[in-house]
């Protein structure tokens, strides 16, 4: 049961490192666009 | 039960021994918690005593304690301390403490990062306050920094490295706080069975990830212009200081949001609780969250009426901002029916909590004022504005704040404060806080401009008064200290696990203190145990 338990948890800690990187990635495009953007005006 | 699945215990097993392993090297959830609390208390404090500063030098007419460029620089470092060191903090604090007892996660989805975090953020404020004793001194062109007059110091260097730092911070939390209530729920806690507060936090986080990034790239051009020759914000090289504006309140009007919602989510919490029902309108209350965020996004021009926006702009972001009224009212609405015909009790966190409702409500409907463009050309830049957002920060967010610190302070320390002090740190807080600030609408609409330290004589009674409600409200938040320090080290009064007898939730069913690690198992959930179980009803 807790060998179970464990690798589920393991699964859901993966899915939210991927989450992170997403949320992350979208960060650093908007900081990236908000000055592109300025270049551009 | 949900609490079987836990430690049954009351002590901090697996907490380190040593004070540096378990409190620099964390990454424990509730130790991270704790110390984004208790930094953003101290910088509640420096912020404050800048205010303390600010109302003394406005006492009387005349120069009367210090020169105006200092005054200049305690009215931007007030801002900045208090924004981005004691309200956001506070909130991220609360969210790191209660998000993972909330939705049953063992922790926070990425705890080094957590910790990364926190520490990242006492560097940012040294290094922001430490331009006080500089030569030429610290930013003076108040915290929304516009070009050109935040570039004619000398600190600017140093000032934008800290908001880099601490926006960094921010996002970093915000991405934690997002990867675990998508990923690290216990099985059977659905999206719409999340507690208010946590919903609210989800909504922030994804604020604050699309808006920082545009600070942090606002900023970095105002440093191109100044040290590197560029010239985004300066007129003669064909730049345009107004664009910088725009940029800034992209950022800064959602920037007012991350700083309310999470108080939304608190206030939703608390006041079920001691009326003793659920939250009236349970999904309406996340849609309105959901839409005020969303129109958060299209209203940053009601800061810059009077720059001389074309009539089309004007008139889109008057009707655009009145709009937030429509889920703001739902919310007022839902809490006031949340309490009618509950149980209630008036413990200091219910106190805390229709203080906000009433006194928030007063800030709302004199921003709705602000929001008509054409009456805004009169309050522009006037203790009208610093009235409203007063309102809305110090009644809204911290008074929110303080409710969850009374709210939750039991499950943190294991005992409870003392009701008496907790009333009396009210009581004392919401009549001085009116009196500090509801005159200065009087100010306002009478035409005092803000950010000056020498007014005409005409405005020397609402100032007095104003400056004795700022003193006596500054000394009733040293009652606040008390009441947390003697709560947590001397009181005697043991808090049972749920605290509150209407208090519901998976945080209510663990031990008080909370153990140091927590739903290792994931919880078994039963929806008559949750805040928000059964929300078909």
């Amino acid at each position: 049961m807790q060998g179970t338990t464990d690798i589920a948890f393991e699964a859901r800690r993966k899915r939210a490192r991927r989450t992170a990187l997403i949320a992350g990635g979208f960060a650093v495009a908007v900081f990236v666009l908000s000055i592109v953007q300025m270049l551009k005006a | 039960m949900a609490h079987a699945a836990t430690h049954d215990h009351h002590d901090h097993h697996g907490a380190p021994k040593g004070f540096f392993q378990r409190w620099v090297m964390s990454t424990n959830h509730k130790d991270i918690g704790t110390l984004y609390l208790i930094f953003s208390l101290t910088m509640f404090f420096i912020g404050g005593a800048f205010a303390m500063v600010i109302r003394a030098e406005l006492f009387k007419p005349g120069m009367q304690l210090v020169q105006p460029y200092f005054f200049n620089e305690m009215t931007t470092m007030h801002a900045l301390v208090m924004i981005f060191g004691a309200i956001m903090p506070s909130f991220v604090g609360l969210a790191n403490w209660m998000i993972p007892l909330m939705v049953g996660a063992p922790d926070m989805a990425l705890p080094r990062m957590n910790n990364l975090s926190f520490w990242i953020m006492p560097f940012a404020f040294l290094l922001l306050l430490s331009t006080l004793f500089m030569p030429g001194g610290g930013p003076a062109g108040g915290w929304t920094m516009y070009p050109p007059l935040s570039l004619q110091g000398e600190s600017v260097a140093y000032v934008i490295f800290a908001v880099h730092l601490m926006g960094i911070s921010s996002i970093m939390g915000a991405i934690n706080i997002i990867a675990t209530i998508l990923n690290m729920r216990a099985p059977g806690m659905d999206l719409l069975k999340m507690p208010v507060f946590v919903w609210s936090w989800l909504i922030t986080a994804f604020l604050l990830i699309a808006v920082m990034p545009v600070l942090a790239g606002a900023v970095t051009m105002l440093l191109t212009d100044k040290y590197f020759g560029t010239n985004f914000f300066n007129a003669a090289g064909g730049g345009d200081p107004v664009l910088f504006q725009h940029i800034f309140w992209f950022f800064g009007h959602p920037e007012v949001y991350i700083m309310i919602l999470p108080a939304f989510g608190i206030i939703s919490e608390i006041i079920p609780t001691f009326a003793r029902k659920p939250i009236f309108g349970y999904r309406a209350m996340v849609f309105a969250i959901a839409s005020i965020a969303f129109l958060s996004f299209i209203v940053w021009a009601h800061h810059m009426f009077a720059v001389g926006l074309p009539m089309g702009a004007e008139i889109f972001f008057m009707y655009a901002t009145m709009l937030i009224a429509v889920p703001t009212g739902v919310k007022v609405f839902n809490w006031v029916s949340t309490m009618w015909g509950g149980s209630m009790t008036f413990e200091t966190p219910m106190l805390f909590s229709i203080a906000f409702v009433i006194l928030f409500t007063i800030g709302g409907f004199s921003g709705l004022m602000l929001a008509l463009a054409p009456a805004d050309f009169q309050y522009h830049d006037t203790y009208f504005v610093v009235a409203h957002f007063h309102y809305v920060l110090v009644t809204g967010a911290a008074f929110s704040i303080m409710a969850a610190a009374y709210y939750w302070l039991p499950k943190w320390s294991g005992n409870m404060y003392s009701e008496t002090w907790g009333k009396i740190h009210f009581w004392s807080s919401v009549i001085s806080v009116n009196v500090l600030f509801f005159p200065q609408h009087f100010l306002g609409l009478a035409g005092m401009p803000r950010r000056i330290p020498d007014y005409n004589v005409a405005f020397a009674n609402f100032n007095m008064i104003s400056s004795i409600g700022g003193f006596w409200f500054g000394a009733s938040q040293l009652i606040f200290l008390g009441v947390v320090i003697h709560c947590v080290f001397f009181s005697k009064k043991k808090a049972a696990d749920r605290s509150w007898e209407g208090a519901k939730g998976l945080e209510w069913t663990v031990p008080s203190p909370a153990p140091f690690h927590t739903f290792d198992v994931p919880p078994v959930i039963h929806d008559d145990e949750l805040a928000h179980g059964n929300t078909e009803h």
